[in-house]
């Protein structure tokens, strides 16, 4: 029987973590996964990461995907793919399917990541052909370049399914309409106004009655919900549709640690079976040890952080750290996570109606209703100034920990201070020079150049666009504003992609003056 | 807990519902009203369910119906879903080949 120091069960961005700092200290390491591809989730996620520059905040997900994996690699971590653990046995036997061969391992430390799996609902023909899971969407168009259909509807409102819509209009999809049960949009607001503003209706207190098709989807009809998720009658509304994504939630891929012997508790606040375990994922097993999702529901990058405390714990466990540099090595760890669980959307606020911002401003409704913050709800953000000549307009309404705009503009023109999760707000003493970094900076697209009167009538809006055809210089169109709605006609002047925007462009249009603080996107004539 | 065990506990009747013929587990094609009439048939834990049914028992592995029929028939026993007890987690944990499964690795043996 093959025996490591650790043994690793998936490869996503926890179990990389914690190999990652296994290996460091000298661990014999190997992490199994069952997909060809290591990565997990990340190499899906082609949006820019939220946090701070520790979090590995503006960078994609699959290039976070790509730095874990070299570094695990230079360090000596194996890590087998098509690797599928089929149990977990007493004493850390593990007993994995490699090709056509059942292998049996012994680790003296085991770190289960496994993860989660997508939740479903049912409705009247969830089980046709175009009725998918929003990460199933995500591997069609993402891993294998597939598009998932033409017309879709996306369930689910979270930030599973906002992101995941705004990757299908990228794809070339059409979103029919974005549907939650909830009466307000579950994820942040920044993501639901970037998709909002290409004119994407959200139905709140709506959902799926039924799919039509005989073999596959052809539409869909929702219907409004009371508030006791009631249908109420003479509310449907149909859609012609080929695709039903669904992003209801995650549930933990806990049934190894179940099957080990490890004590579980059904706790719906983590997204059902999960493990016992303390803050650094070690189990009532001696020796078994957790990280991300599998031990409760939350992000990729606070899932790697909870990978490298598993991996640091194992370390201790099994004698090549003394206890008081494990103490030392996990404070900071605990920093960065505290970090990431703070703001609105914490685990602790999970399911709590916030009002006001930490500032003590009035929160948009009209964005957790909609999805796009209203014009007369805009100019009370301190983000929002106006002034002569070009100035950033930071459209960042809710506190989530997020703060790269705040280092990215070279002339200190933005500031968000030591707390992460404060509003950005405008420094009056800088000057802008127009470069672009913040737009590009801004993994929630909420930033914007404005010169709201260039001494002709006419004003600049330079917003982040990342979606191809690009629009050349010169090409005419429709300003569409926060909601959607066509606001007036527009045209590209100018379009920046630099390597340091990190394939966000920028598209600059000009507009009739009265509406520079309005028009938010652009659809050039030909779509 | 000791609440959903206590057999003596009455449930009422079945009641037919508009939408029990919809499938919820997939793999095996179970329906919403099988699972239903099974609970009031005396299955009252996961483990008894999806041996009475085979709910779960597919493919997936019930990660796609898992939490649809915990819902169903915690519903029908009147109780709140994270109390009843998942269904035991066996070996294989994923499905696989017989062909496969018996297949054990010779590599280095017991003498390693």
């Amino acid at each position: 029987m093959k025996r490591y120091d650790l043994i690793v069960v998936g490869a996503g961005p926890s179990g990389l973590s914690a190999a990652i700092e296994a290996a460091k200290r000298g661990l014999r390491t190997v992490v199994f996964d069952e997909n060809e591809k290591p990565g997990g989730q990340l190499f899906k996620q082609i949006h820019k990461f939220f946090g701070s520059r520790e979090h590995r905040a503006k960078i994609r997900g699959y290039v976070i995907g790509q730095q874990l994996l070299e570094e695990a690699d230079s360090l000596g971590v194996e890590v087998r793919l098509n690797a599928t653990v089929i149990g977990l046995y007493q004493d850390k036997e593990v007993v994995v399917k490699l090709a056509d061969e059942v292998v049996h391992c012994k680790g003296d430390a085991i770190i289960i990541a496994t993860g989660a799996a997508e939740n479903m609902v049912t409705f009247e023909g969830w089980t046709l052909p175009g009725v998918i899971g929003a990460g199933a969407a995500q591997t069609m168009m993402n891993l294998h370049g597939i598009k998932p259909g033409q017309r879709v509807l996306m369930l689910g409102s979270g930030n599973v399914g906002l992101v995941v819509s705004f990757q299908l209009l990228q794809c070339g999809c059409e979103v029919v309409a974005l549907v939650d049960a909830a009466p307000k949009i579950g994820g942040y607001g920044v993501h639901a106004a970037k998709i909002a503003r290409t004119g994407v209706p959200f139905y709140l207190s709506h959902t799926i009655v039924r799919a039509e098709g005989d073999d596959c989807v052809t539409g869909v009809t929702i219907a409004k919900v009371d508030e006791h998720f009631q249908f109420i009658p003479g509310t449907e509304k149909k859609f012609e549709v080929d695709t039903i994504c669904l992003a209801v939630g995650l549930s933990p891929m806990s049934q190894l640690l179940k099957m080990a012997g490890c004590k579980m508790e059904d706790n719906p606040r983590r997204g059902g079976q999960v493990p016992i375990c303390d803050a650094y994922g070690r189990t009532s097993l001696a020796g078994v040890f957790v990280a991300g999702d599998v031990s409760g529901i939350e992000e990729a990058s606070s899932a790697m952080i909870e990978g490298r405390m598993a991996g640091i714990a194992a370390c201790e466990y099994l004698g090549f750290m003394e206890k008081e540099e494990l103490a030392a090595q996990l404070a900071s760890q605990e920093r960065a996570l505290d970090g990431l669980r703070q703001g609105m959307f914490a685990p602790q606020n999970r399911g709590r109606a916030v009002a006001e911002t930490e500032e003590g401003i009035a929160v948009s409704a009209s964005l957790l209703r909609h999805g796009y913050i209203s014009d007369d709800e805009i100019e009370r953000f301190p983000g929002i100034t106006h002034r002569a000549g070009v100035h950033p307009v930071m459209e960042c309404t809710q506190n989530i920990p997020c703060n790269p705009c705040q280092d990215a503009c070279p002339k200190g023109c933005i500031s968000i201070g030591a707390n992460i999760t404060s509003l950005p707000v405008v420094v009056e003493s800088a000057e802008c020079m127009n470069c672009g970094m913040c737009v590009a900076s801004c993994s929630g697209q909420a930033i914007f150049l404005v010169e709201e009167d260039c001494g002709d009538d006419t004003a600049t809006v330079t917003l982040p666009y990342e979606f191809l055809p690009l629009p050349a210089a010169g090409t005419k169109g429709d300003a569409l504003g926060r909601s959607g709605q066509r606001v007036c006609e527009a045209e590209v002047v100018g379009v920046r992609s630099a390597k340091a925007f990190d394939k966000t462009n920028l598209l600059t249009i000009k507009v009739p003056k009265e509406y520079a603080m309005k028009a938010r996107f652009f659809r050039s004539m030909h779509n | 807990m000791s609440n959903v065990i206590d057999r003596s506990r009455e449930i009422g009747p079945y009641i037919p519902a508009p939408d029990d013929d919809r499938i919820i587990c997939r793999c095996e094609e179970v329906t919403q009203g099988e699972i239903r009439r099974a609970v009031h048939e005396g299955m009252w834990t996961m483990t008894e369910i999806r041996r009475y049914l085979r709910t779960g028992m597919g493919l997936c592995q019930g990660q796609t119906c898992g939490k649809l029929v915990k819902g169903i028939v915690a519903r029908e026993l009147g109780v709140p879903m994270a109390a009843l007890e998942p269904a035991t987690s066996r070996v294989p944990m994923r499905p696989i080949e017989m062909r496969v499964f018996a297949n054990e690795a010779k590599e280095g043996g017991e003498h390693e």
